[in-house]
């Protein structure tokens, strides 16, 4: 008896999910909808990168909603309430994955701003350390112009071999010795050559500069006789120059005869010094300034 | 033999029938509750202003929640508070996932001027550094 009512309770059931498996449609709108958002999402590599948890429910639960619609129907309440829950958390994983992809726009954001900042920072330490270099050379500039007046006398005198130089407030001022003339005589000896054409071609070099030639004699003999001898000696040192190319504006002569003595007069030696042309180099093309210290006879 | 082995599969359906059918008939007050403070944090996260129209979806899901467990429909009840909880789950990730992005959209803003700033600064520098680079070289 129990053997019967078994059977047909089995066969009953069995006939009713076949009435129901035959009328069910296989899709619906929302298990549509459901396959297309989940598989969009997993699509996405921003969710399966930052939202896969999220995706995984959404998965789970399309697969839900198809077990339900294969057994129910896709109709059918628990198959659309799946579908519906499965499209929504594909959303939801579309939505984490935005979030999470703009915080990360914002943190490179931020590199970038730091970037932007560095970069401005280190224009403004070059642009200082230019400056800084610009003001050194300006200093080295101006060293290397006082360094180079000094050596002018070194300059001169190493071009001018044979011709005793130093530098004054008035210029270089080269001292030809009495080896130039014959006593009491103002024409040049032979060997007056060679320190006058080093001094010619010194010129010749330096056209903007320019020279005084100033000439001196012991305290022996009439002071005219003397000033005009010293005159007549500068005058032939000038000349001598100026016949050697070198432009007679340049070139200036001046007699000062028992005046400006280097020494005392009072012996041979020193009288030796007193006789003497000097040749006074102006510092470029400055203007060589008169003689001021006393000392005339 | 079978007989046994029928009956006590019989007994065990009956069984489960019966956990099945207890199992959904008291309301899903706990469904309730999780939709009620996901809708919360949809709120919180500014749901209303950035995305209305999921957090609308989410309170009228649960009301019809609400209005099923008041009728003693428990099914319908416990479906609709699950759907109501996904809803405010995307009010939720949706006003988050808003937000962030006006925050980049500031941020380029932001970086936009700081850029132009900066080519400004470096350029009007520019101009006037070469004058004085170039007379050392004289």
């Amino acid at each position: 008896m129990k053997r019967t009512h078994l059977l047909a309770l089995a066969v009953a059931t069995t006939a009713l999910a076949l009435a129901s498996c035959e009328s069910t449609p296989k899709n619906s709108a929302l298990l549509t909808q459901a396959r297309d958002t989940v598989a969009q999402a997993g699509n996405d590599p921003n969710v399966t990168r930052y939202a896969p948890t999220e995706l995984d429910r959404a998965r789970k639960l399309l697969t839900n909603a198809e077990g339900a619609a294969k057994e129910k129907g896709a109709s059918n309440v628990t198959a659309s309430h799946y579908a519906y829950l499965a499209t929504q958390m594909a959303r939801i994983a579309e939505q984490r994955a935005h979030e999470q992809v703009a915080m990360a726009r914002i943190k490179q954001g931020e590199t970038e701003r730091q970037q932007i900042l560095l970069s401005a920072r280190e224009g403004e330490a070059e642009r200082a350390k230019a400056d800084a270099a610009q003001a050194r050379n300006e200093v080295q500039n101006a060293q290397a112009q006082i360094a180079q007046a000094q050596s002018e006398a070194q300059r001169l005198a190493a071009q001018l071999e044979d011709v005793q130089a130093s530098q004054t407030s008035r210029g270089t001022v080269l001292t030809l010795g009495d080896v130039l003339f014959d006593t009491g005589r103002a024409e040049l000896k032979p060997g007056a050559t060679r320190p006058i054409e080093q001094i010619a071609a010194f010129l010749n070099e330096h056209p903007e500069r320019h020279i005084q030639v100033e000439g001196f004699t012991d305290s022996q003999g009439p002071d005219d006789y003397n000033l005009e001898l010293s005159q007549k000696r500068a005058d032939a040192v000038a000349m001598a120059i100026i016949q050697r190319g070198v432009d007679a504006q340049r070139v200036r002569a001046l007699g000062y005869g028992e005046g400006f003595p280097k020494a005392s007069n009072t012996d041979a030696g020193s009288r030796q010094l007193n006789r003497r042309v000097e040749i006074v180099v102006s510092n470029g093309d400055q203007a060589i300034p008169g003689r001021t210290t006393a000392g005339s006879p | 033999m079978i007989t046994v082995n029928g009956l006590r599969n019989f007994l065990w359906c009956v069984t489960a029938f019966g956990i099945v059918a207890c199992a959904s008939a008291p309301m899903p007050v706990e469904k309730l509750a999780v939709a009620k403070s996901a809708i919360d944090r949809a709120e919180q996260a500014q749901a209303a202003q950035f995305a209305q129209v999921e957090l609308n979806t989410a309170r009228n899901k649960y009301a019809a929640a609400q209005a099923a467990a008041d009728k003693h429909d428990a099914d319908i009840a416990a479906r609709m508070a699950d759907q109501a909880e996904v809803d405010a789950q995307l009010a939720e990730s949706t006003a988050r996932a808003k937000q962030q992005e006006q925050l980049v959209e500031q941020m380029d803003a932001g970086l936009r001027d700081l850029r132009n700033e900066a080519q400004r600064n470096s350029s009007g520098a520019g101009a006037s550094a070469p004058q004085p680079q170039s007379q050392p070289q004289n």
